[in-house]
């Protein structure tokens, strides 16, 4: 899709336009290349789905190019995945030869227009050997992680940096999730794009035809979690704080995520859910499609609290959408939800099935509350979280890869 | 005269290489041995990065001091340093550790944070560009600053306190060349108590003072 930055000037204001424009100037022309593994389903598809466009509107030969898999492979980068959050995952060397094996495949497909870009950004672990596989390579290479690594499987961790250590820099979306790599390691968290399908304001009707398409009740107050099913999300948690405050208060609980192509564990956990759900008619378990963003965007404007309660979370975007949205978040006290959700500003951070309960119990009672929680939380995502920040953090960390110097302050 | 150049920057926060610190002692003995960048960036690029909540103190150690350590004392004594009125990144880091080991003396206890409340050393890569936009005439200062970006102020009123001259701000520098027509203006600026203001705060003082000094309204 196209796009284009004044369009957003109603947002964040012409003087943020004008600042990346002038940043963008110096690197016009420059050939940029992003690379991940799923065009849809996911945060790092969908930040890639704004960004390239609006690099390409400021005059940078941007592209996103998609590593194509096997089933496979996939279940070994899932495992890697899990791994690396932490989970300990078993891959056996034939794993590690299936990772590397498709990465040849597509180095065939992609490896040309790789070696000859200025910049490449590798986005997680999927594509991260290609590096290693362009011997010719003439830019300057980025490796992008969005997953919480702060305290991996040890074996999976080891036998992945070697993949990544060859990299000119590397990029986390916390200081926390950082490791001790040989190169400089940039802090930049993910945004969202507020004129998005899923972001953008939606007319009353169409909220409406959402309600009523999936038997929602107006009457009765609704809490909604929006992720993919994931057992780091804690779907079967969420539906135990359900069940805590339901024997008090009669509410609805939105499920609600589609798949990811490069995730083959969604249909297991996604039955783990619907049995935890039996089949109470006030939980509703929805498995979209990966276009559905004007219906997910509908179902957290439709919540009264929106609820992001994982147990390990890279940063969390659904987080952003909700309080972009105005809704108090409760989530999972891990990851970038820590740097989102501020106890009773934004939201509450909890741990425990038992501690989302009290939270949305305290929230349903205080009414006035969670309007002012709602109203901080939007401008607080609009100061912080727009993907215009992230696009000038991402412009200066080009800048700095191209110059050559380890100056850290210069003139463009 | 010379027009006013207005430059506006853009920050990209980097590790710093060193390990996390979990307790008071590890802070201190990282701090001994950290990039002068890494000092600047804690002490003085805090307003580049906005929190949501206003935090009682303006530099990261005396924030994390109290927040996650829970030592107020420290946290007090940490609070009221102004980098600004350390010519020398050197002396600020002297008198920082100097703080740290006497607090460490007093207590029976070295205060450690809780898991995952470590603290980061981080540092700052800036970028500085030219908006294109210049100030012809000190009475366009007013309503030029007030179309300024937040970095734009950070970075001629905040950032230009540590380059030359020290202490002083662009917008002063730039007014020295129009003589002594211009020397209320300058004292008006130069004695701002910026500390406390964010960047927002500080261009509309900013706006405000020049434009109650008969400059453009």
């Amino acid at each position: 899709m196209t796009r284009y930055l004044e369009a957003y000037e109603g947002i964040v204001g012409a003087p943020v336009i004008n600042r990346l424009r002038q940043l963008g100037k110096g690197l016009a022309g420059k050939r940029v290349v992003h690379v991940n593994s799923t065009r849809e389903g996911g945060g790092v598809a969908e930040i890639l789905d704004w960004m390239v466009p609006l690099m390409c509107d400021m005059g940078i030969d941007a592209r996103w190019e998609v590593i194509q898999g096997t089933g496979a492979f996939f279940n070994v980068t899932k495992s890697i995945h899990n791994g690396l959050q932490g989970y300990p995952a078993a891959i056996t060397p034939a794993g590690w030869e299936t990772f590397l094996g498709v990465n040849r495949q597509n180095h065939a497909l992609l490896g040309e227009l790789l070696e000859e870009a200025d910049i490449v950004v590798i986005h997680d672990p999927q594509p991260a050997p290609l590096l290693k596989l362009c011997e010719k390579r003439k830019g300057k290479w980025i490796w992008r992680g969005h997953i919480d690594i702060s305290h991996p499987y040890r074996p999976v961790w080891k036998e992945l940096k070697p993949f990544l250590e060859s990299y000119d820099a590397s990029i986390f979306s916390m200081n926390d999730f950082a490791h001790p790599l040989p190169h400089p390691q940039f802090i930049v968290p993910p945004s969202i794009d507020p004129l998005s399908d899923k972001n953008c304001d939606l007319p009353f009707s169409e909220l409406e035809e959402v309600r009523a398409r999936f038997g929602l009740d107006p009457n009765r107050p609704l809490v909604t979690q929006i992720s993919r099913f994931d057992r780091f999300k804690d779907p079967v948690g969420v539906i135990e704080a359900y069940n805590l405050v339901r024997k008090i208060i009669p509410l609805q609980l939105v499920l609600a995520g589609g798949g990811a192509t490069d995730d083959p564990e969604g249909k297991a956990v996604l039955d783990e859910v619907t049995e935890a759900a039996a089949n109470d008619p006030d939980i509703h378990i929805l498995l979209l499609p990966p276009d559905a963003h004007r219906t997910i965007n509908a179902l957290q404007r439709l919540a009264d609290i929106v609820i992001q309660k994982s147990t390990k979370e890279g940063f969390g975007l659904t987080v952003t959408e909700g309080l972009w949205k105005g809704k108090p978040v409760i989530g999972g006290d891990v990851g970038g939800i820590r740097r989102q959700v501020v106890n009773y500003h934004t939201g509450f951070l909890v741990n425990t099935p038992e501690g989302a309960a009290h939270r949305i119990r305290f929230l349903l009672h205080h009414a006035e509350l969670r309007k002012e929680i709602g109203v901080k939380a939007k401008e607080f995502i609009r100061e912080n979280f727009l993907l215009t920040r992230q696009l000038q953090e991402y412009l200066t960390l080009f800048h700095e890869a191209l110059r050559g110097s380890d100056e850290r302050r210069f003139y463009v | 005269m010379k027009p006013f150049e207005i430059r506006d920057c853009a920050l990209l926060t980097r590790m710093s290489g060193l390990s996390a610190a979990v307790n008071l002692r590890e802070l201190r003995d990282r701090l001994a041995i950290c990039n002068p960048n890494v000092i600047y960036h804690h002490f003085c690029e805090t307003p580049m990065t906005p929190t949501f909540d206003n935090p009682d103190y303006r530099n990261d150690f005396a924030v994390w001091v109290k927040l996650h350590l829970g030592d107020r004392v420290l946290a007090e004594r940490l609070g009221i340093l102004d980098p600004y009125r350390f010519p020398d990144l050197e002396d600020l880091r002297a008198v920082t550790i100097d703080l740290i080991d006497e607090r460490l003396s007093e207590l029976w206890y070295v205060p450690t944070a809780p898991n995952g409340a470590e603290f980061h050393f981080t540092e700052a890569t800036t970028v500085v560009f030219d908006t294109g936009r210049r100030i012809e005439h000190p009475r366009e200062l007013a309503t030029a600053i007030r179309g300024m970006t937040n970095s734009s102020i950070f970075f001629h009123y905040l950032e230009a306190q540590r380059r030359e001259p020290p202490g002083m701000d662009d917008f002063s520098s730039w007014l020295l060349e129009f003589g002594a027509e211009y020397e209320k203006d300058i004292m008006a600026l130069c004695s701002i108590d910026f500390t406390f203001f964010t960047l927002s705060e500080l261009k509309s003082e900013l706006v405000g003072l020049l434009s109650a000094r008969g400059e453009t309204p």
